[in-house]
């Protein structure tokens, strides 16, 4: 991170309003993407309260779930909390973008 | 003003492997300890390490193994990362998305994937600094062995688990065969499994670069 020592903010930390820290995308750690289907999800959202990048995005307009993919790791939980397996995990590179 | 590039060296190959920490450091690793350490029994100068910013402990981050082998003393054994990489490794393949692979790599290059998929297909996902680049290698080593997940030997400890037990072998095999760097009777004598060694040295796919742009253009 590039930036100016006293524009640090105390103990190194992300100012709570901000919900991206640019300093650490961890978006190329993923191997396998979350995907969402739609129709099976009942929006309990045990997916989004147990992601630990809070890469969930909620209540988007299209889908009740988006995933922030720049942030998230691909590390499964979500699939695997999801008590209707609404959500599949696909090798990353079937996706071209 | 003098053209000559002064810290030039000619004998100099450096290898550089990208793993996913935790599941493939101690492979990524393997890579290169096998390779240098075949090489040293041709009489090569060798080094062989880990990068140091990278974070091995944390599962799925891209890591970085490196290995010098050079017919003359290496001058430059204390540049504790490989800048003009003459071959990198890929010990998992969505490493060609989004990671910049093939930074300053030297012209002849070559790239040598862990996947089961064509090497066409994963040359489209490599952005950018393209243009040096020779060959793909693709091997599928998960096929031909299975990935030793450990943290012992990870940052200077002591690996009690064996060099070339998993992937390792495989992908070096395959680099042998592509680049030749070593010997492949020498690789033999230091991995574990040589059965994965052989079978990937018969299977491996080489690729042309300049083939593949012409197919796509």
């Amino acid at each position: 991170m590039a930036i100016a020592y006293e524009k640090i903010p105390f103990a190194g930390t992300v100012k709570s309003p901000q919900k991206e820290n640019e300093g650490m995308i961890t978006g190329n750690w993923r191997t396998r993407r979350p995907i969402l289907d739609a129709e099976k999800c009942m929006e309990c959202q045990l997916c989004w309260i147990s992601c630990p990048d809070s890469c969930v995005n909620l209540m988007t307009e299209t889908s009740p779930i988006t995933f922030n993919l720049k942030y998230c790791k691909g590390c499964g939980l979500c699939a695997e909390m999801c008590p209707v397996g609404a959500i599949s995990l696909v090798p990353e590179l079937d996706f071209e973008e | 003003m003098i053209k000559k590039d002064l810290f030039a060296e000619p004998g100099l190959k450096q290898i550089t492997v990208w793993g996913r920490g935790v599941y493939e450091n101690k492979e990524a690793r393997d890579v290169v300890v096998s390779l240098t350490e075949a090489a040293a029994l041709e009489g090569k100068y060798v080094q062989a390490w880990e990068n140091y910013v990278d974070l091995p402990d944390r599962i799925y981050v891209p890591v970085r193994a490196y290995g010098k082998i050079s017919s003359n003393p290496i001058e430059s054994k204390y540049v504790y990362e490989n800048e003009a990489p003459d071959i990198v490794v890929l010990t998992e393949e969505t490493l060609v998305k989004g990671v910049d692979i093939l930074a300053g790599i030297k012209p002849n290059a070559t790239l040598i994937i862990n996947s089961k998929r064509a090497p066409e297909y994963l040359f489209k996902f490599i952005k950018s600094n393209t243009e040096n680049l020779a060959k793909i290698v693709t091997i599928d080593a998960n096929n031909l062995s299975t990935s030793v997940i450990t943290l012992s030997g990870a940052e200077g400890a002591t690996d009690a688990s064996g060099i070339g037990k998993g992937i390792g072998a495989p992908l070096a095999a395959a680099i042998v065969k592509a680049t030749g760097i070593v010997s492949f009777n020498n690789l033999l004598d230091i991995i574990v499994n040589k059965s994965a060694a052989r079978k990937a040295y018969d299977q491996a796919i080489i690729a042309n670069v300049h083939d593949l742009i012409k197919t796509y253009a």
